[in-house]
């Protein structure tokens, strides 16, 4: 389909542990249209997150294709898709994954200097989208000093640093309470609206509910 | 943000350990400093009292090894072996001016002072002395004392003080001008009074030889040999072997402080190393942002390249500091006592500073290779999953 901002063929993953192999992804097709909203549901183990990394160019498939504006993704070198990452993807983890040491801003300006902002504009960009998810007034704060809604608020303006085509989360609301869930959510609808692709990866049917699609992965494969 | 600042944050961030490894090339640099000024300034200070010596020739007893040609230079007290009779058969060679020297040592106000009994008249026509207070020497046979510049103020003499030597005083009848050599720390007597005191009857230590024609050197020495059977150096001969001594004690030196910069190289290899499995998340994270395998090798081999730079600078500083300060505590001997008269500009070495920064550097950047290579080959996904 010509509006696919990513899409799979026979997308197969596994993991060899020794003498033990593990099919995590057993052929899997699919798209994910631009400006959509999409959750990846199934149960633990089922494969949801190693399509996540697919899908974002953190590894590469055993076999099949993935294709990100219409570039095969899957066969690039570490160097070229550690590129793309930063100039396409935005991640957001369960467990935030902030740079401890650096403040929230730094932890956004740093994001912006991997996607190439010279450092002039870094800090403007970092206040605006702090702003963005309501954290402007924390951009001093290391996240040892933040709550972990706000720790996830941050993780968003970071993975927002790159202007990204695609936004990926995984289990983005897995490690809240319910009133940060709701902020989150909140902030989710509204990049949503602003026409950004969403992909969450979650276990929780209140976003389910909400996405405009829904992938349902099983034993690696969708369905 | 940038990278260096990035890199800044991650070391100080865990301050203990980031003093504890700069601790390790801090001290490892120091030492080499240390030694590696001392050993400079020993040569310099060698190559200026050769000159200063303004001998072509020196003449010592025969067997006499580079540790007494060290000593002519450093003043220290010689075997008086020479006897006059020798003396006088190589003044008889035609083309040349030799002055006997006696050397011997005496303290003042507790501080050791070289002593050279001189042949008067012949030592200030060769050397060229100026008198700067009093008057210089009247004859042969006067008991009194000249003593250099430097000697004069560090013991407070002047013209009417007294100083003791072997229990007798002998009154100081002049204070002779700046040499820039040994000559500026040295009493001098008159050679038959330096002679009684140190009952040295007839002897002498060597004798400073001068040639009127210096492409005749070779003559010579084979002039003075059939004449005594004492050995002959040339000037050139005795720098050459002073120098190669000095060498091989400052090159044994820095092996041995190059030993202490190579612990605290691995010193750097353990702190990266243990950083590259502490922050293997923060690595996924990075990765995950964007950051190329390039860019993490980078961050990783600035962050010991940082160690080298700060390391190298504070050692260089701590290096100095320790040869400035121990130099007037190092015990006079053959080799140290240069220093001891050197003063603190001679040990500050541009070369040295640049020198030892950067050896700091490159020491501590092959030091990140490992861990930074370890930390770039991490698969994004092991990485970021690493609890």
């Amino acid at each position: 389909m010509s509006d696919a901002i990513i899409r799979t063929e026979n997308l197969e993953k596994s993991y060899q542990t020794g003498a033990v192999t593990t099919q995590a992804l057993r052929g899997v097709t699919l798209e994910i249209k631009k400006g959509s909203f999409t959750c990846i549901v199934g149960p633990s183990g089922h494969g949801k997150s190693t399509l996540m990394h697919l899908l974002g160019g953190l590894d590469h498939p055993t076999k099949g294709s993935v294709f990100l504006e219409g570039v095969e993704i899957g066969s690039l070198d570490n160097s070229r898709l550690a590129q793309l990452r930063g100039e396409k993807i935005g991640f957001v983890f369960q467990f935030f994954n902030l740079l401890q040491g650096l403040t929230a801003k730094e932890n956004v300006e740093v994001a912006a200097m991997l996607a190439g902002v010279p450092e002039k504009e870094q800090a403007e960009r970092a206040m605006k989208l702090l702003a963005q998810v309501g954290l402007a007034e924390k951009a001093d704060s290391k996240p040892s000093q933040l709550s972990g809604g706000q720790q996830q608020r941050v993780a968003i303006a970071r993975a927002l640093a790159n202007d990204p085509a695609i936004l990926l989360m995984d289990e983005p609301t897995g490690n809240l309470d319910s009133a940060a869930e709701a902020e989150v959510l909140e902030i989710l609808r509204n990049l949503h609206a602003q026409g950004k692709t969403v992909v969450v990866v979650t276990h929780n049917n209140e976003i389910a509910c909400k996405a405009e699609y829904v992938i349902c992965v099983r034993d690696g494969q969708i369905q | 943000m940038t990278l260096s600042k990035l890199v800044i944050r991650n070391i100080t961030r865990r301050r203990g350990r980031f003093v504890f490894t700069l601790m390790g090339i801090t001290i490892g640099i120091a030492s080499f400093v240390t030694f590696l000024s001392m050993g400079g300034s020993l040569k310099s200070e060698i190559n200026r009292e050769s000159a200063a010596l303004g001998a072509n020739l020196i003449v010592t007893p025969i067997g006499s090894c580079a540790y007494e040609q060290v000593s002519i230079l450093t003043g220290e007290i010689l075997p008086s072996n020479i006897t006059m009779d020798e003396v006088a058969k190589i003044r008889a060679i035609r083309g040349l001016s030799a002055v006997p020297v006696l050397t011997e040592k005496s303290a003042v106000a507790n501080k050791p002072v070289s002593v050279n009994g001189v042949d008067v008249a012949a030592m200030k026509a060769f050397k060229g002395w100026e008198i700067a207070k009093g008057a210089y020497f009247s004859g042969p046979d006067e008991s009194a004392a000249v003593v250099g510049s430097a000697a004069a103020e560090l013991f407070k003499l002047d013209t009417g003080s007294t100083i003791t030597v072997r229990g007798e005083s002998i009154p100081v009848k002049g204070v002779l001008k700046e040499t820039g050599g040994r000559d500026d720390v040295t009493v001098f007597l008159p050679l038959p009074l330096a002679q009684r005191l140190y009952k040295a009857s007839n002897k002498v230590s060597y004798l400073a030889v001068k040639v009127d024609n210096l492409a005749l050197t070779d003559r010579y020495v084979e002039q003075i040999r059939e004449a005594t059977n004492l050995g002959v150096v040339s000037d050139k001969q005795m720098l050459k072997s002073v120098l190669s001594i000095v060498g091989t004690v400052n090159i044994t030196l820095q092996m041995i402080a190059s030993v202490s910069v190579l612990a605290a190289a691995f010193g750097i290899v353990n702190t990266m190393l243990t950083a590259t499995y502490e922050r293997k998340r923060e690595i996924g994270i990075l990765q995950a942002l964007g950051a190329t395998q390039r860019t993490i090798f980078t961050i990783f081999l600035l962050e010991s390249g940082f160690y080298g730079i700060i390391g190298g600078a504070t050692g260089v500083v701590l290096g100095l500091l320790v040869s400035i300060t121990a130099a007037p505590y190092i015990s006079q001997n053959a080799f140290t006592s240069f220093v001891k008269g050197s003063g603190v500009g001679a040990m500050i070495d541009l070369k040295t500073v640049v020198g030892s920064i950067l050896f700091s550097a490159v020491v501590a950047i092959l030091a990140g290779v490992y861990p930074a290579w370890r930390a770039a080959r991490l698969s994004p996904v092991e990485a970021i999953s690493y609890e």
